[in-house]
């Protein structure tokens, strides 16, 4: 569905991405580990379309998605949920979620009374500020609002992180839920252990390169990657 | 006291068109967080187009009109690709140095066509004035409150109840997210300039046809103005730009009639001077749409 092929992205002369191919097939929810400073919030702005590439491509469904900006690409069905949630702080939440329907034609009140469904403490602020939520609200308000756009693949980076434990396992059980109804996700994520719960295929970048790439199961023999992201040896 | 509710009217009505260039100028500013100096003289350039269509064909007022808020949207587009497309991620200097630039093109072009310094514009309405008891009232000047009231309104309509006005104010509130969420920032800030280059472009019509005269001065004015007000009401809220206007309209006509012309701007730049100085905690405010 997105094959990404000997991406280069660089800031100034510092390359984050030093040819980096990964892929994510339809339908599946593929994960990115890796150390700050490897290059995953670099990678997901790449692909969404932020950051362009100095090299490589990006083939989104078969087409060449690595020229186009940000608003181009969602209309493609790719839609990211950026680390920093960058809600609009002075719209209310309902706006915020109609900004995120903003290039559908079709009518989508259907939609937005599902998601509200999927997500009833949005529902309960649906008219306050999305700047008065907290943390976690704004997280759920951002991956709502990505969703309203109908998006094929959603692309998250580190939804779960600054959270509580209870928000984050609200978080995994709502990729979980998006997962079983048909929608495909790249998920940058460093908690491991959630990860493994509902990812597929596991990908290790560091230093802007794919070290590692393999199942669930394969990531948890790996030695070095058990002693690195989930913490300690296997009991 | 009859002197002062006279000129609290009167300052209303100025105040007004003051509240229409506030709101194009505040627009502009919200949407970009960029000064765009050449704002007034595009309205000046609609203007002038009306001028040289009524001189050559001595067409109606309504036509005029039409032509002058035409003028000023096509001039204020030229004015978004050529400036503040190509700058709209580099240094907001840049941009307004642009932006000035085409200030003196466009004069260039409106002396070049009509070289006198001053034309006449027909008035919009030959009669005597209206009498309210003891006060007067100029029917130019109801018109204007009127057109301002209108525009405030159809203004917020679009902003709050439709589909452009949510991208407007996503666009205000966060660039970066507006385009995630599949809102084009180009597209949104070309079709900005244009409605608030259209405001303007209404407001320098009734300016001028209120004067019954148009001069190229008519492009500074209106920027100054514009930029002024937005600043009194509080940067980069509409609201506050209307607010900004009317108070700008009245301490202009109270401060002519007690303290004379000659220090009527002068009291203009003072105000502004120590608004600048003191700061009020309405001007540091992050905009309230």
């Amino acid at each position: 569905m997105l094959r990404v092929v000997d991406l280069v992205t660089a800031y100034g002369k510092i390359e984050a991405l030093k040819g980096l191919s990964l892929e994510v097939r339809e339908g599946s929810i593929t994960c990115v580990l890796g150390p700050n400073g490897a290059g995953k919030t670099t990678l997901m702005l790449t692909i969404a379309g932020v950051l362009r590439p100095r090299q490589g491509a990006i083939e989104f469904r078969g087409e060449p998605i690595a020229a186009l900006s940000p608003h181009a690409i969602v209309a493609r069905g790719v839609a990211l949920v950026p680390e920093n949630r960058l809600v609009f702080a002075h719209m209310s939440v309902l706006e915020n979620l109609h900004a995120g329907a903003y290039q559908r034609k079709d009518p989508y009140e259907n939609d937005l009374e599902k998601i509200l469904a999927r997500f009833p403490r949005l529902k309960e602020r649906a008219s306050q500020d999305a700047g008065t939520l907290s943390g976690g609200e704004q997280q759920m308000l951002a991956v709502a609002r990505a969703l309203m756009s109908r998006p094929r693949l959603l692309l998250m980076d580190e939804p779960s992180l600054g959270l509580a434990p209870l928000v984050v396992e609200e978080i995994f059980r709502i990729i979980a839920e998006l997962h079983r109804d048909g929608t495909s996700i790249l998920l940058v994520e460093q908690n491991a252990h959630m990860a493994l719960k509902v990812a597929q295929h596991f990908y290790l970048i560091e230093q802007g390169r794919v070290t590692f790439s393999g199942s669930p199961g394969s990531l948890a023999e790996d030695e070095l990657i058990r002693r690195a992201y989930l913490g300690s040896a296997r009991a | 006291m009859i002197d002062f509710l006279q000129n609290t009217l009167d300052g209303l009505a100025l105040g007004s068109s003051y509240a229409l260039l506030a709101l194009g100028f505040t627009l502009i500013f919200g949407v970009l967080r960029r000064a765009n100096l050449a704002y007034g003289p595009a309205i000046m350039l609609g203007c002038y187009c009306a001028t040289w269509a009524y001189l050559k064909t001595g067409i109606g007022l309504l036509f005029l009109a039409l032509i002058a808020v035409a003028g000023s949207t096509l001039a204020g587009v030229y004015v978004e690709r050529l400036c503040f497309a190509p700058h709209r991620k580099g240094a907001a200097a840049a941009a307004m140095v642009a932006s000035f630039a085409l200030w003196m093109q466009f004069e260039e072009l409106a002396t070049l066509a009509l070289p006198r310094h001053l034309y006449a514009f027909p008035a919009l309405y030959a009669g005597g004035p209206l009498s309210l008891g003891r006060l007067t009232l100029r029917v130019e000047s109801l018109v204007m409150l009127v057109a301002a009231i209108l525009v405030c309104a159809a203004l917020w309509r679009i902003l709050y109840r439709s589909r452009f006005g949510t991208a407007v104010r996503a666009v205000i509130d966060s660039p970066a997210a507006a385009e995630l969420s599949g809102i084009s920032v180009s597209a949104v800030s070309l079709q900005v300039f244009a409605l608030a280059s259209a405001i303007g472009g209404l407001a320098g019509f009734l300016i001028v046809s209120g004067n019954e005269q148009v001069t190229p001065m008519l492009g500074m004015w209106s920027t100054l103005k514009g930029m002024l007000a937005m600043m009194l009401g509080g940067l980069g809220s509409l609201p506050g730009a209307i607010a900004g206007g009317v108070a700008l309209g009245l301490r202009e006509a109270h401060s002519q009639w007690y303290l004379g012309p000659q220090l009527r701007d002068f009291i203009a730049y003072l105000l502004l001077f120590v608004l600048l100085a003191v700061r009020p905690p309405w001007m540091n405010t992050r905009s309230a749409y």
